[in-house]
C-alpha cells in the first residue's frame, strides 16, 4: 500500500529542504548584518528591497529621497546585497524541493499528505516559507524579516522531525473528505498566522525601541509612528511599502541613522536572547521532555533573540510592523473561522455532534477568541497598538499550544491523530 | 462608531479630573442602569468578555470535563488523581467540572449578547441612516489629503461623464450635484460586520434549539440482534430539556452483521454496521453505517461510535441452558484481549455463578497456556472462561465485572470456536458456538443543525467584506477651463489610510489618461 522508495524520496527532500532553509536563513541574517556594518559608515539607509524602491517610483515621493542616497546605499551594501539574493534564491529553491517532498508523501501514502503531527509541522513551514516570499518579501517589500520566518519554519520542521511518523494509511475517523477541507484550511490559518506572529513579536521589539530612544530624546518625538492608528498624514501620503526596509532608519522621527542605531541601545542585550531561549527551553522540555532539543531549539531562539536585537535599527517602523501583523492576522482569521467551521461539520459527521468541547475544541475556540479579540482591540481605543500586540501574540501562543500539547497530551476524541 | 466618541469621552474626563477632585455624584437605581447599559455597550466591555470566555476555556482544558472525560472526573472527585477531594469539591461548588454547562458560563454569554445587543442596535440604526444618505457633497476639494487638478480639452459634461463611469466601473455609488460628482464605496464593510455579528445570534439559537429538543443515545447491539428506538434501548442517553419519550421514533434496528478490517500494521482501516430498519414489523430500508457516513432515518441519525468482540456463548448444567447469548466484550487496555464477566446465575446469593471471559483474538496454545500475537483480527481465537462459585454479590447494582472474587476462580477452560469445555467436574459445561462483533451506535436528533449552518455561512459571508472592504470617498468638480474644462479629484479614506494613497494615485492616472484620451482627436484636427 505504501511506496517505500517514494516515502523514502519524502524523508530526502524534506532534510534537503530543511537544510536549505538553514543556509537560507542564515543569508538573510547576514544581509541583516551587514545593512548595519555600510549604514554605520555611509549613513546609506540599508540594503534595500529593490522591490521596495521601485514600488515608490510612481509617487513623487521616491524623487525626493534623491539619487545620492540610492547610490550610496548601492554601494555600500553591495556584499549584503549579494548574500541577500543568495539567500532569496535558496529559499525559492528550497522551498520547491520542501514542496517535493510533501507530494511524494501524499503519493507515498496514497492520500492527502496532512494526517498526522509530522506531515502538518511540514506543512505549517511550507506555507509560512511561500507567505514570506511572496507576502512579506515580495508584497510589502520587507526582505529583512524572511529570516525571521525562515526561522519560524525551521523550528516547525524540527518539531516534525522530532514526531516523525512513517507514511502510512489513516485510521477510519480521518478518513473522509472533510479531512481535506478542514485541515486544509487550519493548516493555511496557522501558517499565515505564524507570518503574522513575526511581524507582531518584531513590532513589539521595534515599539519598544522607538518609544525607549523616543523618551530619552525627549518629546521631539511627537511623530512617532508608535502603533498604526498614529499613522500621521505625511506617512500616509507616501505609497504604502515604499519605505520597505531603506526608509526604516530614515522615518523615525528624522533621526537618520545615528538616531536608530540608539535603539539598539535602548534594548536589553541580555534580556532578548534570554526570554525568547527560556519559553522555547520551556516548552521543549514540557511537551517532549527531551532536554538535548529543548537546549538545541533554546539556543536557535537565543539567535532568534540576538538577532531581533541586533535588526532593531533596520527593521521597518513599528506602524508598518503593526500593519504587517494586521494584514495576515485579518487574512488568516476568515480561514480559521472557516476550518473551525469545517471541523464542526467534520465532527458531526463522524461522531455525531458538532461541538462537545473536547479539549481539540475547546483549544481552538479559545485561539479563535484571542485573535476575534486582537481584531477588536486593534479597533478599540485605549486597547490598540502595543496591548493588541499582546493579544495577538497570546493568541498565536494559544494556537500552537491547541495544535501540539493538546495533541500530545490531553486523552480527547481528536487525540488518535497524535504522532 | 463608538470609539471615537469613547475618545472624546475619555479626554473630557481627563481634563476634569486634572480641574481638581469632585465628589462622585450618588447615581439613582436608573442611572445605575442607565450607566451599566452605557459601559454594556462598550467595544473594551466586549472586548473583557471576550478574555472572560477564554479564560474560562483554558480553565476547561486544564481540569477534567464531566460530559467529556467522566472517568477522570470521577477520579478527581473520588481523590484517586488530580489534587485531592478537598479541592474537588471546592471545584465541583463552583461547577468547574462542567465550566460549558455552569450557570456562570450562562451569564458569560449573556452579557456578552446583552453587549453586543446593545453595541449593534444603534449600529443598525446608524447604518440604516448611512446607507440609504447619497454621497455628501464635497467643498474645498483641493484642501482634502488627496487631490489633484488636471486640465483637459474635453467639455465640462464630458469629464464629468467620464469621470462618472470611471468611477462607476469601480463600483462607487454617484451623485451628481451641480458640477460635481460625489462617490462613495465601502458600505459593506460595516454591512459584514452586522451581518457577522446577527450571525451570532443563529448560533445562538441554534445552539438552544439544539440543546433543548435534541436527543443523543448510545446504544451497543450484538450481531444478529435488534433494538427499538424507545428511551429504554439506551445505554446513555441524553434527552433535551423538551424532548419528550413520545418523540422517540420507535422503529427497530436489527445490527445484521458488523465487519471490521484492518491494515498491515494492524490499526483499523475501516469499520461497518449493516443494518436493517424495521417500521411496524415491516423492514422498510436495509443499508450500511459506517464513521463519517452516518444513516439518517425519520429525523434519526445513527453514526458508528465503537464495536467489539461478541463470542457466542451456552452454558449448561446438565440439560438445562442457563445463559445463551452473544456476550459483548469490551477491550482490555494495553493488551490484544477483550474481557468481560457473564453472570449466569444469580437467583439464589448463596449459589451465585460467574464467568470472567477474556477473549484473545490471535493466540496459539502452548503447553495449556495461551501465548497472545499482535493481530486484531480473529484469525485465530481463543476464549478463556474463569468460573467463579458462592456468594459473589452479583445481584448488587454494581458492574458485574465487580463481583467478589474470594480467591482463584473454581476452574477454568480454554476454548476454541465450536467447542465446548466440562467444569467443575462435569456439573457445568461452556460452549463456546462461534465468535461474531457487537456494534456501538450512536443516535441522534439535532433540530437546530440548519439553523447552525445558517448561522455559520452568515458569519463568513459578513467577515470577508467587514476584514476587506474598506470605506472611500472621491469628489469630482469640473470647471469651464479655456476651450475644455479644469477637473479636481479629491478622496479621503476612512480605513486603510496608507494604501489609500496608492489606490487615490493609480485612480487618478487612470483619470488622466482617460480625460486625454478622448478628447485627443478634437486635439488632433487642425483648427
Ligand atoms: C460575540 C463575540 C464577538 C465576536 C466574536 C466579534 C468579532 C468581531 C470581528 C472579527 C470583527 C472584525 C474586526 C475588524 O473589522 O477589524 C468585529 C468588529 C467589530 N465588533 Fe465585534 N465581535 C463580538 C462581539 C462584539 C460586541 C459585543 C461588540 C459591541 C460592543 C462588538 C463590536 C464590534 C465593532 C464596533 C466592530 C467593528 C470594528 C471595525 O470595523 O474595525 N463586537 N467583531
Amino acid at each position: 500500500m505504501v511506496n517505500e522508495s517514494l516515502a523514502q524520496t519524502s524523508n530526502t527532500l524534506f532534510n534537503v529542504a530543511f537544510v536549505g532553509y538553514i543556509v537560507a536563513m542564515v543569508a538573510y541574517f547576514f544581509r541583516l548584518a551587514f545593512t548595519q556594518v555600510t549604514a554605520g559608515e555611509g549613513g546609506a539607509s540599508s540594503a534595500a528591497g529593490g522591490r521596495g524602491s521601485a514600488k515608490g517610483e510612481g509617487g513623487a515621493s521616491s524623487a525626493a529621497g534623491g539619487r545620492g542616497s540610492d547610490e550610496r546605499a548601492v554601494a555600500g551594501t553591495a556584499v549584503g546585497r549579494r548574500v541577500g539574493h543568495v539567500g532569496t534564491v535558496l529559499a525559492s529553491a528550497a522551498w520547491l524541493v520542501h514542496l517535493g517532498s510533501v507530494v511524494a508523501r501524499g503519493m507515498a501514502a496514497g492520500r492527502v499528505p496532512w494526517a498526522n503531527m509530522y506531515e502538518y509541522s511540514s506543512i505549517l513551514a511550507l506555507g509560512a516559507v511561500i507567505v514570506g516570499l511572496l507576502v512579506v518579501q515580495r508584497r510589502f517589500g520587507y526582505g529583512h524579516l524572511v529570516g525571521f520566518v525562515l526561522a519560524a519554519a525551521v523550528l516547525s520542521m524540527t518539531s516534525g522531525l522530532l514526531l516523525f511518523t512513517e507514511a502510512g494509511p489513516v485510521v477510519p475517523a480521518l478518513n473522509s473528505y472533510w479531512i481535506k477541507i478542514h485541515v486544509a484550511a487550519m493548516m493555511s490559518a496557522s501558517s499565515i498566522f505564524i507570518v503574522g506572529f513575526v511581524a507582531t513579536a518584531l513590532y513589539l521589539v521595534k515599539d519598544t525601541a522607538e518609544r525607549r530612544t523616543a523618551d530619552r530624546s525627549g518629546a521631539a518625538f511627537a511623530g512617532s509612528t508608535v502603533g498604526a492608528a498614529h499613522v500621521q498624514a505625511p506617512a500616509d501620503a507616501r505609497p504604502e511599502g515604499y519605505e520597505a526596509d531603506a526608509g526604516a532608519p530614515g522615518e523615525s522621527g528624522g533621526a537618520g541613522v545615528a538616531g536608530t542605531l540608539v535603539q539598539r541601545e535602548a534594548l536589553s542585550p541580555v534580556l532578548f536572547p534570554l526570554i525568547p531561549a527560556t519559553v522555547v527551553a520551556a516548552f521543549a522540555l514540557v511537551v517532549w521532555r527531551a532536554p538535548g532539543t529543548a537546549i538545541l531549539a533554546g539556543s536557535v531562539a537565543a539567535l532568534l533573540g540576538t538577532a531581533s536585537w541586533y535588526a532593531v535599527p533596520y527593521l521597518p517602523p513599528a506602524a508598518r510592523l503593526d500593519n504587517l501583523a494586521y494584514r495576515t492576522i485579518a487574512f488568516a482569521f476568515p480561514v480559521l473561522t472557516f476550518g473551525v467551521m469545517a471541523g464542526a461539520i467534520w465532527a458531526e459527521e463522524s461522531w455525531g455532534r458538532y461541538w462537545g468541547w473536547d479539549p481539540k475544541e475547546t483549544g481552538s475556540f479559545f485561539t479563535w477568541v484571542l485573535y476575534a479579540a486582537y481584531l477588536h482591540a486593534r479597533s478599540t481605543h485605549g486597547w490598540r497598538g502595543r496591548r493588541a500586540g499582546w493579544i495577538g501574540g497570546t493568541a498565536f501562543v494559544a494556537l500552537m499550544i491547541t495544535y501540539y500539547a493538546v495533541n500530545l497530551w490531553i486523552v480527547g476524541l481528536h487525540s488518535y491523530a497524535g504522532v | 462608531m463608538a470609539t471615537s466618541t469613547d475618545e472624546t469621552l475619555r479626554t473630557d474626563a481627563g481634563a476634569r479630573r486634572a480641574a481638581g477632585p469632585r465628589l462622585p455624584d450618588i447615581p439613582g437605581p436608573l442611572e445605575t442602569l442607565g450607566s451599566a447599559w452605557r459601559r454594556l455597550r462598550k467595544m473594551s466591555t466586549a472586548l473583557l468578555l471576550l478574555f472572560a470566555l477564554a479564560a474560562a476555556s483554558v480553565v476547561a482544558t486544564v481540569i477534567p470535563q464531566a460530559p467529556v472525560t467522566p472517568q477522570s472526573v470521577a477520579q478527581w472527585r473520588a481523590g484517586t488523581a488530580g489534587p485531592g477531594t478537598t479541592v474537588a469539591s471546592g471545584l465541583d461548588a463552583l461547577s468547574l467540572f462542567d465550566v460549558f454547562g455552569s450557570w456562570w458560563f450562562a451569564v458569560l454569554v449573556g452579557l456578552l449578547f446583552t453587549s453586543l445587543t446593545g453595541c449593534l442596535l444603534p449600529r443598525y440604526a446608524a447604518f440604516a441612516r448611512v446607507a440609504r444618505r447619497p454621497p455628501a457633497a464635497g467643498r474645498n476639494l483641493e484642501r482634502l489629503s488627496h487631490a489633484q487638478t488636471v486640465i483637459t480639452e474635453l467639455a465640462p459634461e464630458a469629464a464629468l461623464a467620464a469621470a462618472e463611469r470611471l468611477l462607476a466601473r469601480r463600483r462607487f455609488r454617484r451623485r451628481r450635484i451641480g458640477w460635481q460628482l460625489a462617490a462613495e464605496r465601502g458600505h459593506w464593510r460595516e454591512g459584514g460586520s452586522l451581518l457577522f455579528h446577527t450571525a451570532f445570534y443563529l448560533l445562538l439559537l441554534g445552539a438552544v434549539v439544539g440543546k433543548a429538543f435534541g436527543f443523543t443515545g448510545q446504544v451497543t447491539i450484538p450481531e444478529g440482534s435488534s433494538f427499538a428506538e424507545t428511551r429504554i434501548a439506551y445505554d446513555a442517553a441524553e434527552p433535551g430539556r423538551w424532548w419528550d419519550l413520545s418523540d422517540h421514533r420507535g422503529f427497530v434496528v436489527t445490527l445484521d452483521d458488523f465487519d471490521v478490517s484492518y491494515f498491515p500494521n494492524f490499526t483499523p482501516r475501516d469499520f461497518v454496521s449493516t443494518v436493517t430498519i424495521a417500521e411496524q414489523g415491516e423492514s422498510v430500508r436495509t443499508e450500511t453505517v459506517r464513521v463519517n457516513h452516518p444513516l439518517h432515518h425519520r429525523g434519526m441519525n445513527l453514526y458508528q461510535s465503537g464495536f467489539g468482540m461478541a463470542p457466542h456463548i451456552i452454558v449448561r448444567a446438565g440439560d438445562q441452558v442457563l445463559l445463551d447469548e452473544r456476550f459483548m466484550l469490551s477491550p482490555a487496555s494495553g493488551q490484544n484481549v477483550w474481557t468481560g464477566t457473564a453472570k449466569v446465575k444469580f437467583d439464589d446469593p448463596s449459589q451465585q455463578i460467574a464467568l470472567d471471559l477474556a477473549l484473545a483474538p490471535d493466540a496459539e496454545l502452548r503447553e495449556g497456556q495461551p501465548v497472545l500475537g499482535p493481530d486484531p483480527a480473529p484469525r485465530n481465537p481463543v476464549l478463556v472462561g474463569s468460573l467463579y462459585f458462592g456468594e459473589l454479590g452479583l445481584e448488587r447494582p454494581v458492574p458485574p465485572s465487580q463481583f467478589r472474587r474470594s480467591g482463584p476462580p473454581v476452574d477454568t477452560a480454554m476454548l476454541r470456536p465450536g467447542k465446548t469445555a466440562q467444569l467443575a467436574q462435569g456439573s457445568l459445561s461452556v460452549e463456546f458456538v462461534d465468535l461474531g462483533y457487537w456494534s456501538g451506535l450512536q443516535v441522534s436528533h439535532q433540530p437546530g443543525r440548519r439553523i447552525l449552518l445558517a448561522g455559520a455561512l452568515l458569519l463568513l459571508v459578513g467577515l470577508v467584506p467587514s476584514l476587506y472592504s474598506y470605506r472611500r470617498r472621491i469628489w469630482v468638480e469640473v470647471a469651464p477651463h479655456r476651450t475644455g474644462s479644469r477637473v479636481t479629484l479629491a478622496g479621503v479614506a476612512l480605513q486603510r489610510k496608507t494604501a489609500f494613497a496608492e489606490e487615490f494615485a493609480t485612480l487618478a492616472q487612470v483619470l488622466r489618461r482617460q480625460l486625454d484620451a478622448h478628447p485627443a482627436a478634437s486635439q488632433e484636427h487642425p483648427h
